[in-house]
This record gives C-alpha cells, structure tokens and sequence, in this order.
C-alpha cells in the first residue's frame, strides 16, 4: 500500500501505481512487438542483400 | 472463392497483397487505440466498487481474449500446414507465436497487477490463472521447438503437433471459471447469455469493444509484416525475391 500512496498524486488516486504501470508495460510490450518486426524485416532483407551481392560478384 | 484462397496462398501473391493491406490495418489500429484509450482512462466514468483500478481491464480484457483468439488461428493454420502441406499456413503460424505471446504475456502481468489492489495477492494458482499460464508456456515451446530444428519441414511438423495438442487449453481457460471454484470472475460479456444483456455498463463496454478491435488490428498487421519476411526468407532462391531485393522494393 506504500507504494500507491506515493503514486497518488497522478490521476487515479490510490490505484495509480496500479493502474500506471499496467499501461506502462503494455506501450512497452506493443512498442517491443513493432520493434522487433522492423528489426527481423531489416536483418532478412541485409541478410539477402549480401547473399545475392556474393553470388552476383562470383 | 476457393480459387481466390489458392492464388493468396501462393507466397508471392501473399507477400504482394499483403503489403497493401497492411497500412489499412496499422493506421485504424492507432486511431482505434488512441480513442480507446482516451475513453477507457478519462471518459469512461469510475466503478461504484472498484474505483479507478478497474480500467485495468481495457488493456487486460482484450489481450487475454487475443491471446486465446491467436493460439486458436494458429493451431489452425499449425494443422492446415500439416495436413495439406500449404507453406503459408506455417508462416502463419510461425509468425504468430511470438506476438500470441505477447498478449499472453500481457494478459498475465495486467491481470496479476489487478489482483494486488482487489485481491490482495499478485497471483494465485488459480485455475484461469494458472490455464493462462500453461498457454504462455505453450507458445515458448511452440517457438523453442520451431527452433530447435536445421531442417524448417521437420521443425513445422514437430511444431504443428505441439499446437494441435495445444489446443485442449484453449476451453480450459474459457470454462474454468465455470468448472471450478475460481478467485478469477465469471464472464461478463464472452458467455452466449451475455451477449444479449452484458454485466457491464455500456460507457465502459464500448471503449472494451474498441480496444478489443485496435488489439486485432494490431495483430493482423504484425502478422502480415512478420509473414512477409519470413516468405522472403524461405523463398530465397526464388527468382522474384532475388528482383524484389536487388530492386530495393520493400
């Protein structure tokens, strides 16, 4: 209880920490989901890159 | 119809449609979640028993209801790929593992952070709670087995019984609040009776039902782009995927 009575000046009084960091760790979750998306399209189309570069060079 | 199901099945036809379709997901998706959101955390007016604690569930609702809703899309697409040997059935599946897991994960967290204000605990082995649980650890090992194999036919196939198995948790957690004597309460608009009367204010079932869209078109975009790459990826010695990224397309 400590810790929401330090969150309660944010909205949502006593349950802000609650209420805060469920929707802190659910932008975190969606933010990681699109991230690693970007992360594999840019990896695959490197990795391809390179690929047929090499076979192209041979 | 049929013959329009065989030509987007087709990977190249797949990877090409898909790209068109993916902004008509992503872009209503943050509208959709943007006025969720606002509705769910200022409009949407406080519950007479459980104060503000309660919008947890704008955020909780809808990620376990995705987690249950992708596990079920992919143990279908797991047996489709499986039984008829249709490629993209196992990217589908593939790809949506990691993000099922993610709402899981999600459903999980925001249920367990809940609970401590209106429970008392974090968590309990209850039986919703503990089902749920068993289906975060269903898709790590859906996705630690697609893994563990060199040779991608193997790793689907060994993948795919994983999922079909899989799927006798999906009305274990639905009906455990019916079956057992759970902490966890009953459905509130999910059940066939509540859908005509739901146990919910309407001020606070629309910003639900609007989240519960935003969170589907979340997913149908993510798994159309992870879908994509993961065709290029497969299809690496095919001459079309050699063009597209010689040509720089993306």
């Amino acid at each position: 209880m400590m810790i929401a009575e330090y969150f309660s000046f944010l909205p949502f009084g006593k349950y802000a920490f609650y209420v805060w960091s469920s929707y802190i760790i659910f932008f975190v979750t969606v933010f990681w989901l699109f991230y690693r998306t970007k992360k594999i399209h840019e990896r695959i189309f490197n990795q391809l890159r390179i690929k047929y570069d090499r076979e192209d060079n041979k | 119809m049929w013959k329009w199901i065989q030509a987007f099945a087709s990977p190249q036809n797949f990877y090409r449609i898909s790209g068109t379709l993916i902004p008509w997901f992503l872009y209503p998706f943050v509208l959709l979640v943007t006025i969720g959101l606002y509705w769910g955390l200022y409009v949407a007016p406080i519950d007479y028993q459980q104060g503000d604690s309660y919008r947890i569930i704008f955020i909780h609702v809808p990620a376990a209801w995705m987690s249950m809703l992708v596990y079920l899309i992919m143990a279908i697409s797991a047996g489709i790929g499986l039984i008829w040997q249709i490629k993209l059935a196992n990217v589908v599946a593939k790809v949506s593992a990691p993000i099922g897991a993610g709402f899981t994960f999600l459903a999980l967290v925001t249920g367990s952070i809940w609970g401590k204000p209106m429970w008392g605990t974090w968590w309990v082995w209850d039986a919703r709670l503990t089902s749920e649980l068993i289906l975060l650890f269903l898709y790590l090992a859906y996705m630690s087995l697609n893994n563990a194999f060199d040779n991608p036919k193997k790793a689907a196939k060994a993948s795919s019984i994983l999922a079909l198995v899989g799927i006798i948790n999906l009305p274990i957690i639905h009906y455990s609040v019916k079956w057992w004597n759970t902490l966890h309460q009953g459905a509130s608009i999910s059940s066939m009776d509540k859908i005509a009367a739901p146990a919910i204010h309407p001020d606070m079932l629309w910003p639900l039902l609007i989240m519960v869209v935003a969170f589907q078109l979340m997913y149908a975009a993510l798994v159309l782009q992870r879908g994509r790459d993961e065709i290029l990826f497969n299809e690496q010695n095919m001459r079309w995927v050699k063009d597209l990224i010689k040509g720089g397309e993306r």
